[in-house]
């Protein structure tokens, strides 16, 4: 009611539902995510919930269910109905979590309805402004006296740590892993000189870069990205090969029907359509942009691979 | 002050506070000793439960020392059992309830279970109260708030 | 920057923002009012509003509600023993003797007062002192993080009201229940009995356990006398000259406390309340007043929390990095809006960072309009008879923090938590210091080992930089305070008494 009330009082928008004749859906659906309240994935999950809301003339509420890197809430949605009114926001360490957890209650491809991608963003690597001339001075200094390099990322397991073990594995370089709680407690320390480098997302380190303080030495796709096409990839410089590109996506339980997948899928790309919803989801640090189940699945598969062996060879922890 | 007895409490009497501690601090250590412990200067995730755990046993028997040897302790206070086992019902009850039938029915259960830690609580005023005090929560969180938990479950 | 900030002033005092601030600090102040449900509920849920609204506006009012909840959070502390939110645990340990003697009025009066000066105080720092403020904050590194947790730690040791022995043995109890769920350092799982610690245990289960849950359990049973001389007339509310000359010194100190650490990212209101606290009550000429209804008790933590929420957003207006979870949501609302917070912000949207600035200056004068008339009903209160209040209070408590992390585990584990404060009260172990080793634990864990990391196990470090150093040297002069000031209290009472 308050919200209603703060949204009408400048009578800048009427939001009116349309009234559409279909049976799916008749009653309020849920977006459940695992990350705290106000995190990334938790904004995400309120623009599309907000759009989806809209597209379907149903309400959309955002349910949190932190833990355990995220696998509590995929615990739980892996044991709702599967009637397509419960969606689940998967992030990229959904995929980590398939290599870092030793018992997960669930099965991270199979107990799940894939529907598409919300958006996918890269790493940028980031250090402090005039600290290292590009990523090859980097690796190089590494190389010449290992251990010298402090990579600050934000929390054992994060897709950032994998990230950057992945950069050690791939270029020989012995690099000292420091975890923090989050990327904006990394990027202080990176600030204040307590480690040389930081991996993390556009969002991150960009309002950094544009104000001199920070310098991006490289990109972790293995193309150039869109928004930065000066930034020099990791693939072209020190580590060929290396494509590292994290995502955020909508599922559902294992078993949703096909009809009631359309209409959720058909929602999800008309809302990521929307010049304002791609704006904010851009905002975000992604690139929008929907695909089908099958695709996202196979980037989930794929993904599950990479993470389970870097995990294997970095020798992190399992849990 | 309260007891009857003028009697001081006997020795197994004064060392259940300390003897709690202890019993806790033992559960931790046991229950840590697989940690990795690494160094001082390279701590495992071992390293800290296990000084904590030295840590309360030592004050724990600080604590019990300190009791036994105490020429006057003030009696420790009578446990209000009915208080304590109405709210614990209410609160359980809620937990329980609440994934599975809906905020409304759970939040009246709650309060109407936990009523009854009055012993003057009548079950006709429990039940008009109980459905007031629900209305008013299903005003505040759900019509005014919106939180994101079912009023009914489907 | 006395310029700038009345171009912020011009901002604010356009009617319909003016209005947003006052919606905002007005929310904030009643979510703070429910237990359980903090700030983060609040603006997550509303989030969405701010797509409707400029950036400014947005800001503007989701910093209401935070800073609004700091206010709001006291009045349930005193009145009931349950705190609205984490920084408004310390309140508890004086508001609520007073509200049991009768002075809830006086008790809500100086806890709105010394929030309002703590927050007023907290904004000028923000306006005449963000950049050298930064500066400081980003010499803090895992050393300096260590040792100013081990100071506090050590000054803080004595916060209880029993004996010493007893409140730092629950010290360390709180840093035990710290460690619950997985290491920082390594991922490695310790104490995870179900997978819903893994993330360990909520701050607000064991907040809302060992306080409110505790509290009812004692007094669901009993009758507690109606209270029919409840004064509710304005002489008795507002404290007497020579109480508010005693009150001066402890909330300019309770607002330095909370300026400082609300300025260190990662710290925040809850720990700053602590600090100033137990620092209160270390240098306290009366130190046995404590915990029974001490005015300084009270005015030192509420000035603190008041004051760290406002130079909580020194790292995020300036630096773009959020503080706390409250600051990331903020940011994130900012990010929506096209707006990339970083160090910039105030040169390229001068009428933003200014702006929302003046709207704390305006917010916290409306909170403190809209508090001391609010006494009057919040002491009314207190006249509904208890066995009516209380069964409210469960489902408030239970809905609170089962809508914090959506889960069924933190409602039992708060009623675990109020049986075991129930328990400790009555075998005179205090549940403050509990929260304490709770709060200071893992940040004194995780600094210690990531500066051993990466320093490579070096101790000298400690002493070597001088943030560090400094602290290390406040931490053996307090211990040395400590002995000499026992030793000869220990010669004073080797006197026979005449």
């Amino acid at each position: 009611m308050i919200k209603n009330l703060l949204v009408a009082l400048p009578l800048t928008l009427a939001l009116a539902a349309p009234s559409l004749a279909q049976e799916f859906p008749d009653r309020a659906m849920r977006i459940v995510h695992g990350f705290g309240a106000g995190g990334n994935a938790d904004t995400v999950s309120r623009i599309m919930g907000e759009a989806i809301s809209t597209n379907l003339g149903e309400p959309v509420v955002v349910e949190s269910r932190p833990g355990a890197g995220g696998t509590v809430a995929s615990g739980y949605v892996a044991g709702e109905d599967p009637d397509g009114y419960t969606l689940q926001l998967m992030v990229g360490g959904h995929a980590v979590a398939a290599g870092l957890y030793n018992e997960l209650p669930y099965d991270s491809v199979n107990d799940f309805t894939f529907l598409s991608t919300i958006g996918q963003f890269p790493f940028f690597v980031a250090a402090r402004a005039g600290e290292y001339e590009s990523i090859d001075a980097v690796i190089e200094a590494a190389l010449a006296d290992p251990g010298s390099i402090v990579i600050g990322h934000s929390g054992v397991g994060s897709t950032q740590h994998l990230t950057g073990e992945l950069l050690g594995l791939q270029t020989g370089a012995d690099f000292i892993h420091v975890p923090y709680k989050g990327g904006a407690a990394a990027s202080t320390a990176l600030m204040g000189g307590e480690v040389n480098l930081i991996i993390d997302t556009g969002t991150v380190i960009s309002g950094q870069a544009e104000a001199g303080v920070y310098d991006i030495l490289a990109v972790t796709s293995a193309d150039r990205w869109p928004d930065a096409p000066d930034v020099p990839t990791l693939n072209e410089t020190v580590a060929p090969g290396f494509d590292v590109v994290s995502w955020t996506a909508l599922g559902a339980p294992a078993g949703v029907p096909d009809d009631i997948v359309a209409i959720l899928s058909g929602a999800i790309s008309d809302a990521l359509a929307q010049p304002d919803v791609r704006e904010r989801i851009a905002a975000l640090g992604a690139n929008p942009g929907a695909s089908t189940g099958a695709e996202l699945q196979a980037l989930v598969e794929r993904q599950i691979a990479v993470w389970s062996e870097v995990i294997e060879t970095a020798g992190i922890e399992r849990r | 002050m309260q007891g009857t007895e003028q009697d001081q409490p006997s020795i197994a009497k004064r060392s259940v506070s300390g003897g709690v501690l202890l019993a806790i601090g033992l559960i931790m250590l046991a229950v840590a000793w697989e940690y990795p412990v690494g160094r001082l200067t390279q701590m495992g995730p071992g390293f800290i439960p296990r000084v904590i755990g030295f840590a309360i046993c030592a004050m724990a028997i600080a604590i019990i020392v300190s009791d036994v040897m105490a020429p006057a302790l003030p009696q420790a206070r009578k446990i209000q059992w009915r208080g304590l086992v109405f709210v614990s019902a209410g609160i359980l009850i809620f937990a329980a309830f609440v994934d599975v039938v809906g905020l409304v029915p759970s939040m009246f259960l709650a309060v109407a279970v936990s009523m009854f830690a009055d012993d003057d609580a009548r079950p006709l005023n429990v039940l008009i109260y109980a459905s007031l005090a629900t209305l008013g929560g299903w005003l505040l969180f759900l019509v005014a708030l919106e939180l994101p938990i079912p009023a009914f479950w489907r | 920057m006395i310029d700038q900030f009345l171009l912020g002033l011009s901002v604010v005092m356009q009617p319909q923002i003016l209005m947003y601030a006052f919606i905002g600090v007005f929310i904030g102040q009643l979510i703070g009012v429910l237990p359980g449900i903090g700030a983060i509920t609040a603006i997550s849920l509303l989030l969405p509003v701010t797509f409707y609204l400029d950036a400014t506006t947005s800001m503007i009012i989701l910093a209401g509600i935070y800073y609004g909840s700091q206010y709001g959070g006291s009045i349930a502390s005193i009145l009931l023993n349950l705190p609205g939110t984490p920084s408004s645990v310390v309140t508890c340990l004086e508001g609520y003797p007073l509200s049991q003697d009768n002075r809830a009025g006086l008790a809500l009066f100086v806890a709105a007062f010394s929030s309002f000066v703590g927050g007023m105080i907290g904004v000028a720092i923000l306006v005449l002192a963000a950049i050298p403020m930064t500066l400081i904050a980003l010499r803090f590194g895992a050393p300096e993080y260590a040792m100013l947790v081990i100071l506090g730690l050590l000054a803080a040791s004595l916060i209880g009201t029993g004996s010493q022995l007893r409140s730092f043995a629950m010290v360390v109890l709180g840093i035990a229940l710290g460690l619950v769920g997985a290491d920082q350092t390594t991922g490695y799982y310790r104490f995870v009995a179900m997978p819903e610690l893994a993330d360990g245990i909520s701050l607000v289960s064991l907040a809302m356990g060992l306080f409110g849950v505790s509290e009812i359990i004692r007094n669901a049973a009993n009758k507690r006398p109606s209270g029919p001389a409840l004064s509710i007339r304005m002489r008795d509310v507002i404290p007497t000259r020579k109480q508010a000359r005693s009150l001066v010194f402890p909330i300019l100190r309770g607002s330095g406390f909370g300026s400082f650490f609300g300025a260190l990212p990662g710290t925040g209101a809850a720990i700053a309340s602590f600090m100033a606290y137990a620092m209160e009550k270390r240098f306290s000429r009366t130190p046995e007043k404590f915990g029974t209804g001490h005015l300084p008790g009270l005015a030192a933590p509420e000035s603190a929390n008041n004051a760290a929420a406002q130079t909580g957003f020194i790292p995020t207006l300036t630096l773009g990095i959020p503080g706390d979870a409250v600051m990331a949501l903020i940011i994130g609302a900012l990010i929506l809006n096209g707006i990339i917070p970083g160090p910039r912000l105030m040169v390229d949207q001068p009428e933003l960072f200014w702006g929302v600035i003046a709207s704390f200056f305006v917010g916290n004068i409306i909170l403190l309009l809209i508090n001391v008339p609010l006494i009057r009903l919040w002491v009314l209160l207190l006249r509904i008879p208890y066995q009516k209040l209380y069964p409210v209070i469960i489902v408030m408590i239970c809905v609170g923090v089962y809508s914090h992390r959506t889960s069924v585990t933190d409602v039992v584990l708060t009623l675990a938590f109020g049986v075991l404060g129930y328990l400790m009260k009555n075998y005179r172990f205090e549940p403050a210091p509990v929260l304490l080793g709770f709060v200071l634990g893992p940040l004194l864990e995780d600094n210690f080992r990531r500066a051993m990391l990466i320093y490579r196990g070096d101790f000298t470090i400690f002493l070597t930089r001088p943030i560090s150093a400094i602290l290390v040297t406040c931490s053996v002069a307090l211990v040395v305070f400590a002995i000499w000031s026992s030793i000869s209290a220990r010669r004073k009472t080797v006197r026979p008494p005449s």
